[in-house]
């Protein structure tokens, strides 16, 4: 009896499914009053998709939220606000040109008669809460000019302003300094005794068993278990998040692993520092870590498309650099980008004209291209990689997500580059296409190119990989051998450790 | 994403029947408009009257293709307009003041008008401006400079030769339409039968993945807005021909015509759809509505609302046929 | 007939707006019908209207109204623009005259009021589609001296009777039946003597240019340059290119008093939307005693005059000038000979008449 009235927020039998894949299926989620709660999973466990239910933003399947006791159903954050629910995403976007006031206030303007605005009023108001937090600037000073840090305090007042009970923070530290962060637990735990709820969303271990209270644990879409923090240990909850057998789905094949054939070392850039890495004929590599770790950084700025700040690159032991992707494609490096949507396809451009797109210059018959060449030469690449549409005259747009990243595949590898990133190449794709994706990239490796997969879903990259390679942060933080995989040595928990920052 | 559903339209495949009508749907509306103008007024029909509006909007025509190619990469050009009447005095003021041979003024004068075009290239492709902006203030630069170039007068052009560019004739044919005609060959060749096409397509498309596919955004929006500036130039050589005078002040508001026969002819200002058929029926489009209109004795006030109808209308039937999905 | 051929403007624009290619069609059908049936007709019998082109012979000057022997008198109008508030009313009633003379069979069809943009690219192209429509004669107002030349030459070289208004093309002379019009230079000549008669001490002078290179503004401008030549105690401080533009002149105007002050007497306009911008500038500053005056007797400086605020302004009578080019056409129809050059007089209009001429 008493143990109900503790809760603040109780989801129960909460579902949620996206086309054919299930998000959430029946999970459940209690917040008591005044804690500060952790939500831990994988990449895709579900957390974000539950907490994006609870503010309104995906309607679920089936469950039921209660919220102060009483049963909860909310339209959009709006709603949720006005219910006592904020959420502070992880990536902010704060209005540059908005004063903190205003951004405190922003669609709910103090109004005079209900159209001007009321701005002495609003400061005044703003100075008052602002004081409340020590907040070292006025209310009249521009977003702009704070640090990020900052930006995410005026947020957290902004919730705090709005009265709410529970305030749901999505990794809000991934971009905050130490002493930046040490701030925002003071404030945390201002706010807990205050007897505001907490969700605290976060990859780094260690700053959980710092603040929080309580964990829940969740996998696959599917709640694992919840318990006092004090109560558990790491590797505890490691084995916790992973806990799935990884049956062998994957078709890789051994192939012959030759020279190296490109290196680099100490490269440093945006997201990533000191990466010493090489990779071999016929080899895939796999590249794991958390999302925002520094992995994909690393190959674009290898591919061209980001800046390096310093250290080398050596392809078949000359030492190269790569302005632009031109640049890398000519010398035999492509990449198929994790932004499908950004970076793949012309949509409105013909599966042909996709695939050719990188391959022209060498299919020129003079100054025009060789359009029966072009033809018969895409025809069977798409053949190949069984590209399922009518007729490689269709766009990009009638494709579904699994056949735009075939087509993507199938212009690098008519370019049949020496090496082949391929980050996140399933990701969003069915499950045949992805067994189909996968065949190739082993097909790829047999024909002697170097293949670096970079994936979040670690038996993939468990099963595909020759070798590993693990991001923590922006470093490298251990590699493992496929012979260690399958003998057991390596599992799943110890690679996901060391993802989380363990030895 | 999921797999699409069949839908059928008119007992045909959909995905075939948008094929089908985003390649042939303007064709359809220009052959109904022959079809009905030609019913109501007999002097339509005569051979001489299409060989009128046939030289008629090679002006248009030449402008058409290059504003084509920039819309197509994203962008519009604005300049082109100005271009004309930049030629127009370089052109009155090397013949008739300076007494230069006319080709060789020719020449001079579609130099300018190309580096122009690339200077608008230069600045939309390197610093990331809008081409909005861009063209819209070298529009002003180079009006200007013809002002300068011509002290503001108009400059008779008496030279026969020069006036011959727009008067002879190759058998039946005035030369502005054989000139049209041939600039129509290589445009589309250019755009549909070379790498440089292919990637005016993927940078307007989507220019991050044609980055990510090794296309130079820089050098395909450059060479899209030098096009444009060199086929202004025709279109202004061939002006200046037609009314023998060189002077600042012409060429106002003719972006307008030229931006609306891509759009007619299926060019899509998101960029990265086009083709050069669809632009020649869109240009004939425009001519016929003058023609037509005027032979029929449809009062010119109603002419302007009829033009924008028209033009609305072919658009949402190109997006209605194109709906973006997913 | 009008209406319908309103309507045929907005089912035009229907069929293309809704791409509705079969009930469009059918539609269209039998409203088309009447037209290919009356072009017939005349082929077979001779029409009563055109009754006069047998007695063509007559007077001297006369020439043959059906210059291409279809048994049809057709009329093409090009004007310069729609836009303008000078050839607004020019238009006007160029429009009321031909519909009239349609409707009491004087003469067959006419092309409407062709749009010339003031643009001579596109009056050359109206002069290609008077020339598809066999029109007989034409009546042009010409938007440039030189450049909207080949318009008037390619549709007398077609055998059609050209009758220019307004203001000459440089082959006028020499290709066109008739030309009705108005003296520019005595335009100016009336400017400057108005000034010299209002300020007889002298002073300095503005002149605001319309468009460099219309013949209305280096005619004017000649005439104003030829009489201020024998006024030695007159200055001008300038010729400065407005484009017939009034807040151009305004800007001028107040620059200028800036500079000379006091010394600055008077701004002379090519046209009068410039003067009665530059004399409201004026008064504005607390200089009612600069005199600004310009040419043609738009409704705003007539007000002005009427209302003292400024003391003249020269009319053209534009209205005249059409018809004038009508009364031309008669003459051509009944066969009778008519003026090669018909000049309607400018008129100076100030407090004293400008009820004559204020609508």
């Amino acid at each position: 009896m008493e143990k109900k009235e503790d809760y603040i927020l109780e989801c129960e039998g909460i579902s949620k499914a996206f086309g054919g894949t299930q998000a959430l299926s029946n999970v459940q989620l209690h917040v008591r009053r005044g804690e500060v709660h952790a939500l831990l999973g994988e990449n895709g466990a579900g957390k974000s998709t539950l907490m994006k239910t609870i503010i309104g933003l995906y309607k679920a399947d089936a469950g039921s939220i209660t919220f102060e006791g009483k049963p909860y159903s909310v339209k959009g954050p709006v709603e949720a606000i006005a219910a006592g629910i904020s959420m502070i995403h992880q990536e902010l976007n704060p209005e540059p040109f908005l004063s903190i006031a205003e951004s405190i206030f922003l669609k709910r303007e103090n109004t005079v008669g209900g159209v001007l605005l009321n701005k002495k009023e609003q400061n005044r108001r703003a100075a008052e809460i602002l004081n409340k937090f020590d907040f070292p600037y006025g209310p009249k000073t521009l977003m702009q000019e704070l640090t990020l840090a900052q930006v995410q305090m005026i947020e957290i007042i902004k919730a705090v302003s709005c009265d709410a009970h529970l305030i749901i923070m999505d990794e809000p530290t991934s971009s905050l300094d130490s002493e930046e962060t040490e701030h925002l637990f003071r404030t945390i735990r201002e706010l807990k005794d205050k007897g505001v709820a907490i969700i605290y969303i976060s990859h780094r271990m260690d700053e959980i068993f710092e603040i929080c209270d309580r964990v829940s644990v969740f996998r696959d879409g599917t709640f694992v278990n919840s318990c006092n923090l004090g109560e558990v240990t790491k590797d505890e909850l490691i084995s916790m998040m992973v806990g799935r057998n990884v049956a062998n789905v994957f078709p890789k094949t051994d192939c012959e692993i030759g020279e190296t054939v490109f290196k680099v070392e100490n490269l440093t850039g945006n997201g990533f520092e000191n990466i010493s890495f090489e990779v071999h004929k016929g080899e895939i590599l796999g590249i794991s870590g958390l999302v925002g770790s520094g992995r994909s950084e690393t190959m674009r700025a290898i591919f061209g498309l980001d800046k390096i700040k310093s250290g080398s690159m050596y392809l078949d032991g000359k030492k190269i650099t790569n302005k632009s992707p031109r640049a890398a494609i000519k010398k035999g490096i492509c990449m198929v980008n994790e932004d499908r949507k950004e970076y793949g396809l012309c949509l409105f451009r013909s599966i042909r004209e996709n695939i050719s797109l990188p391959n022209l210059p060498a299919r020129q018959r003079g100054l025009l291209i060789n359009q029966k060449r072009e033809k018969k030469e895409c025809g069977e690449v798409a053949k190949m990689l069984t590209v399922k549409a009518a007729s490689i005259e269709h766009d990009g747009f009638s494709l579904s997500g699994g056949n735009q990243q075939k087509v993507v595949i199938a212009k690098w590898f008519m370019a049949n580059p020496k090496v082949l990133i391929l980050d996140e190449p399933t990701r969003g794709v069915d499950v045949g296409a992805k067994a189909e994706i996968h065949s190739l990239m082993c097909e790829f490796a047999a024909k002697g190119m170097a293949v670096i997969m970079i994936s979040s879903e670690l038996p993939e990259v468990m099963g595909m990989s020759d070798r590993i390679l693990i991001y923590h942060e922006g470093k490298l933080n251990g590699e493992v051998l496929r012979e260690e995989i399958v003998s057991g040595v390596m599992g799943q928990e110890k690679i996901l450790a060391k993802e989380f920052g363990g030895k | 994403m999921a797999v699409k559903e069949e839908k059928k339209v008119l007992g045909v495949d959909r995905d075939k029947f948008r094929m089908f009508m985003g390649k042939y749907g303007i064709g359809v509306v220009l052959f109904i408009m022959i079809i009905v103008i030609s019913i109501m007024e007999p002097a339509f029909r005569s051979a001489k009257n299409f060989i009128n509006v046939a030289t008629q909007v090679s002006i248009n025509g030449m402008i058409s293709y290059g504003m084509c190619l920039v819309i197509t990469t994203g962008g519009i050009d604005l300049s082109v307009g100005a271009q004309l009447a930049l030629v127009s005095c370089i052109l009155g003021q090397f013949i008739t003041n300076f007494g230069v041979n006319p080709f060789l003024a020719c020449l001079i004068a579609l130099l300018a008008s190309t580096a122009f075009g690339f200077l608008n290239g230069f600045f939309v492709a390197r610093f990331n401006m809008f081409p909005f902006v861009v063209t819209l203030s070298t529009q002003l630069i180079i009006r200007g400079l013809a002002q300068v170039i011509s002290g503001g007068n108009a400059i008779p052009l008496t030279s026969e030769t020069f006036q011959h560019i727009y008067s002879s004739k190759v058998g039946p044919i005035p030369l502005p339409i054989v000139i049209l005609f041939v600039v129509t060959v290589i445009v589309y060749i250019m755009l549909h039968w070379t790498k440089f096409g292919r990637y005016i397509f993927a940078v307007g498309g989507n220019v991050h993945a044609a980055i990510a596919s090794g296309v130079s955004e820089f050098w395909t929006k450059v060479g899209a807005y030098t096009i444009s500036g060199l086929l202004a130039g025709i279109a202004g050589i061939i002006f200046t021909a037609k009314t023998s005078s060189a002077q600042s002040n012409i060429g106002i508001g003719y972006e307008t015509d030229a931006v609306a026969a891509c759009v007619l002819g299926g060019t899509s200002f998101a960029g990265g759809v086009a083709t050069i058929p669809g632009v020649v029926m869109g240009i004939f489009i425009i001519g016929f509505i003058y023609n037509g209109m005027n032979l029929i004795g449809i009062e010119s006030y109603y002419q302007s609302m009829t033009k924008g109808a028209v033009i609305i209308g072919a658009v949402l039937l190109d997006m209605v046929l194109n709906r973006k999905k997913g | 007939m009008k209406n319908m051929k309103k309507g045929l403007a907005l089912l035009l624009a229907g069929i293309m707006v809704l791409g509705m290619t079969a009930c469009g069609a059918k539609e269209e059908t039998p409203a088309a019908a009447p037209e290919p049936a009356k072009t017939e007709a005349p082929a077979k019998a001779e029409t009563p209207a055109p009754a006069a082109t047998d007695a063509a012979a007559p007077a001297d000057s006369a020439i043959p109204a059906d210059v291409n022997g279809d048994g049809k008198i057709t009329i093409g109008y090009i004007s310069k623009n729609l836009v303008d508030p000078f050839h607004a009313p020019i238009n006007a009633a160029a429009q009321e005259i031909f519909d009239q003379m349609k409707k009491d069979g004087k003469i067959d069809d006419w092309t409407g009021i062709l749009d010339g943009e003031t643009d001579p690219n596109k009056q050359i192209d109206r002069a290609d589609e008077c020339i598809t429509k066999n029109c007989d004669m034409v009546i042009i107002l010409p938007a440039e001296a030189t450049a909207s030349d080949p318009a008037v030459t390619k549709m007398a070289d077609a055998g059609i009777h050209v009758i220019v208004v307004n203001s000459k093309t440089d082959s006028t002379d020499k290709v066109a039946v008739s030309y009705c019009g108005s003296d520019d230079v005595y335009a100016g000549e009336l400017l400057a003597k108005w000034v010299i008669e209002q300020v007889p001490d002298g002073g300095k002078y503005a002149h605001c240019q319309g468009i460099i290179g219309n013949s209305a503004q280096i005619q004017r401008g000649e005439g104003l340059a030829n009489t201020m030549k024998d006024h030695p105690e007159f200055e001008s401080v300038g010729d400065f290119p407005c484009d017939w533009a009034a807040d151009k002149a305004a800007n001028v105007a107040t620059d200028m008093m800036n500079k000379y002050g006091d010394d600055l007497k008077a701004i002379i306009c090519d046209n009068d939307d410039m003067s009665s911008a530059a004399q409201r500038a004026c008064n504005d500053a607390g200089r009612k005693d600069i005199v600004c005056v310009g040419v043609d007797g738009n409704q705003k400086p007539l007000e002005m005059v009427k209302a003292g605020e400024m003391g003249a302004t020269v009319l053209q009578d534009g209205v005249g000038q059409v018809k004038a080019a009508v009364s031309v056409i008669d003459a051509i129809i009944a066969g009778q000979s008519f003026e090669k050059e018909n000049i309607v007089p400018f008129v100076l209009v100030t407090k004293d008449n400008v009820d004559q001429y204020l609508k």
